[in-house]
């Protein structure tokens, strides 16, 4: 028999059962929408990520901090077990040593309050040598209104954008030449002691976008020396360190020497590094999601089976009657597995339509459920993200094989038996 | 002399009916040769069926030989019978057509199954289903024919092929009887003028007595041959 007679044949068996077929085809549909919703949105949130974070992030630097965390910019953690303490003039230390072009000691207090007239935000505070930092992070500590000070004043204050604007709806909560008093609780719960530092806006950041390392939408910036005398501490909680280059080689010998430096005490993590962190991290969550789609597949898979085998005993007597007419046991064994082949093919199709629909419905609401949180709730809240589903080739691809795979896979055994049927016992069969 | 379309010898076969050993067969001789007109006579249980489905190579027998055009059908594998079969044309009591195909689907299925082009196949099956006087109804589906009209789809389909021979079994036991005239003035008919070797299973005197030739089958045996 031709491959398109099977085909056809195939296709005229599945039409008769119409309603079966779709809710067959239902489960291989919703296992693919699935699958391909999830890794297209996750391929969205890696990508632009990854791309905030080049942006974001001179790949020629390094982070230095004390224990194991890595500093990821404000609001990071910092697991300080030891003594050792890392000290804003460290940055005397770390410029001696070959390759380095500069460092910038950074201090970051979260859970700050931020007052603006009648208003209130709660945020990390970050004291940093403005000129440094620009120069380490000129793309993302770049002003779009003011300027940023140089040569700062006392009481210079630079904003983040979703700290000037973090409703997104034109009420500003600060601007250029505000003014706005920084509210920091020190001691403990019972004795409690606000400072209050007093500033003017002087810049407002332009939007950098949620996960950037180093620079953020939603911290305020103050000069290191007004920082550490408010804070009242020479302590910083990393040290950002700008290399001649990002070479594998120079990023080693200079995290060798600043870790030799400070006898061991420090942690040096490179940025590149933590990009691989992200990275490996992200591929080890999308196969967590891929996989738990991928259970829906296998349950459609065991509906494809349960029907097909229902279906054969239905058809015992037609499959008699196409053996006495000549039919060869393997041209059963290819309609069965062609009814499989057409489910799966349907299936996948209409569920990677389906499925990269779902991924911008998901990916619009995940956009603009984002931003600032107002007064009250922490700071670290990813600011406006735009995620794009991406559906790479190999996804649509592979969803397409995985679907076809599923069902022919499943389909394998009832066709077997129905190939297997001997003519005049399925002839007899009523 | 040529080669008998048909030839059992010493045609023995035991199936077991539960746990009962039944032996429908137990020693047919039978030859028929080309442009005959075969009618197998006997009660329900005397093993006709049995032995058709020897002759059609849809069963194996326990013993002896059945040879189809001189092929001893026991030294063929699976797909040498079903190359086989497509040279024999089957025609059931229970019709046997596929429900959703048409008449004509019917008929091209049975020519789709060797491999047959389209137009070709398209060409043949109204050929034949005009041959059994099907011309104006070969869009309809089975359901939408009658007992009659279904026989006359699958005796075409089983023509489609220029099958070396016709086994029928119980052609006319499920339809009416002036029917039934109809269908064996045409088999007859398909026999005198287009030399269709038929081999029939009957329990209906009147259609044997139109056979060239009866043989009447008892408990597993042919106990009486007669020319007409």
């Amino acid at each position: 028999m031709k491959v398109s007679d099977v085909f056809s044949y195939a296709f005229g068996a599945i039409r008769l059962r119409k309603l079966r077929a779709g809710l067959t085809t239902l489960g291989v549909v919703i296992g693919i929408a699935a699958i391909v919703a999830l890794l297209s949105i996750s391929q969205g949130l890696q990508d632009s990520i990854t791309e905030q974070l080049q942006t974001g992030f001179a790949t020629n630097t390094l982070i230095v901090s004390t224990g194991g965390g890595f500093g990821m910019g404000p609001g990071a953690m910092t697991a300080t077990e030891s003594d050792f303490n890392l000290l804003v003039n460290y940055t005397q230390i770390i410029d001696e040593i070959e390759d380095v072009v500069m460092s910038v000691a950074v201090i970051q207090k979260p859970g700050c309050h931020i007052r603006s007239g009648e208003r209130e935000l709660k945020l990390t505070v970050v004291g940093v040598d403005f000129a440094k930092y620009a120069n380490i992070y000129s793309s993302t500590f770049e002003a779009e209104s003011g300027e940023i000070p140089l040569d700062p004043e006392n009481e210079t204050v630079v904003v983040g954008k979703r700290v000037s604007d973090p409703w997104k709806n034109g009420t500003l909560f600060c601007d250029v030449d505000d003014g706005v008093e920084i509210v920091w609780t020190t001691g403990t719960l019972f004795d409690a002691k606000n400072e209050t530092y007093t500033g003017h806006v002087a810049a407002v950041l332009k939007e950098i976008g949620g996960f950037g390392i180093g620079p953020s939408d939603s911290s305020v910036y103050i000069p290191i020396l007004q920082a550490q005398s408010f804070f009242g501490t020479d302590e910083c909680d990393t040290i950002i360190v700008q290399l001649e280059n990002d070479d594998e080689a120079t990023i080693e010998s200079v995290s060798e020497a600043i870790d030799g430096a400070f006898s061991g005490q420090v942690s040096v993590t490179s940025s590149t590094a933590m990009l691989d962190i992200m990275s490996s991290v992200f591929s080890t969550v999308e196969l967590f999601l891929a996989g738990i789609a991928a259970i829906s597949l296998l349950v459609a898979g065991i509906g494809i089976m349960n029907i097909m085998i229902v279906s054969l005993m239905e058809r015992t007597r037609e499959i008699g009657i196409l053996k006495a007419l000549g039919m060869k046991s393997r041209t059963v064994l290819s309609i069965f597995l062609s009814e499989a082949v057409i489910v799966g093919l349907m299936g996948a199709a209409i569920g990677i339509a389906s499925g990269w629909g779902l991924a911008h419905v998901v990916a619009r609401v995940f956009s603009g459920g984002g931003g600032f949180m107002p007064a009250g709730d922490h700071a670290a809240a990813a600011g406006g993200m735009t995620i794009t589903p991406v559906l790479t080739p190999t996804v649509f691809l592979g969803a397409f094989a995985f679907g076809l795979i599923v069902s022919v896979v499943f389909a394998l055994y009832p066709a077997w038996r129905a190939s297997k049927l001997k003519p005049v016992e399925a002839l007899r069969y009523e | 002399m040529t080669t008998p379309v048909v030839e059992t010898t010493n045609l023995k076969k035991t199936y077991m009916l539960g746990k009962v050993p039944v032996n429908a067969l137990q020693g047919v001789n039978l030859k028929v040769e080309k442009g005959d007109f075969l009618a197998i006579l006997g009660p329900s249980g005397s093993g006709k069926s049995t032995l058709l489905n020897m002759i059609g190579a849809l069963d194996k027998p326990t013993e002896g030989k059945v040879f189809i055009e001189g092929v001893d059908v026991s030294t063929l594998n699976d797909n040498e019978l079903a190359d086989l079969r497509r040279e024999i044309g089957f025609v059931f009591q229970f019709f046997n057509l596929i429900p959703r195909l048409t008449a004509k689907g019917n008929v091209e299925l049975t020519m789709a199954i060797p491999g047959l082009g389209k137009s070709e196949r398209r060409k043949r099956a109204e050929e034949v289903l005009e041959t059994v006087g099907l011309k104006e109804r070969v869009n309809h589906k089975p359901a939408e024919l009658s007992g009659g009209e279904r026989q006359r789809v699958a005796i075409a389909r089983a023509l489609a092929n220029n099958a070396k021979f016709l086994l029928m079994d119980e052609p006319t036991g499920n339809i009416d009887s002036k029917t039934a005239s109809g269908i064996i003035e045409l088999v007859k008919g398909l026999n005198k003028e287009k030399d269709v070797t038929i081999i029939i299973v009957t329990h209906d005197q009147h259609i044997a007595s139109q056979a060239k030739r009866t043989v009447q089958m008892l408990d597993g045996l042919i106990i009486k041959e007669e020319v007409n």
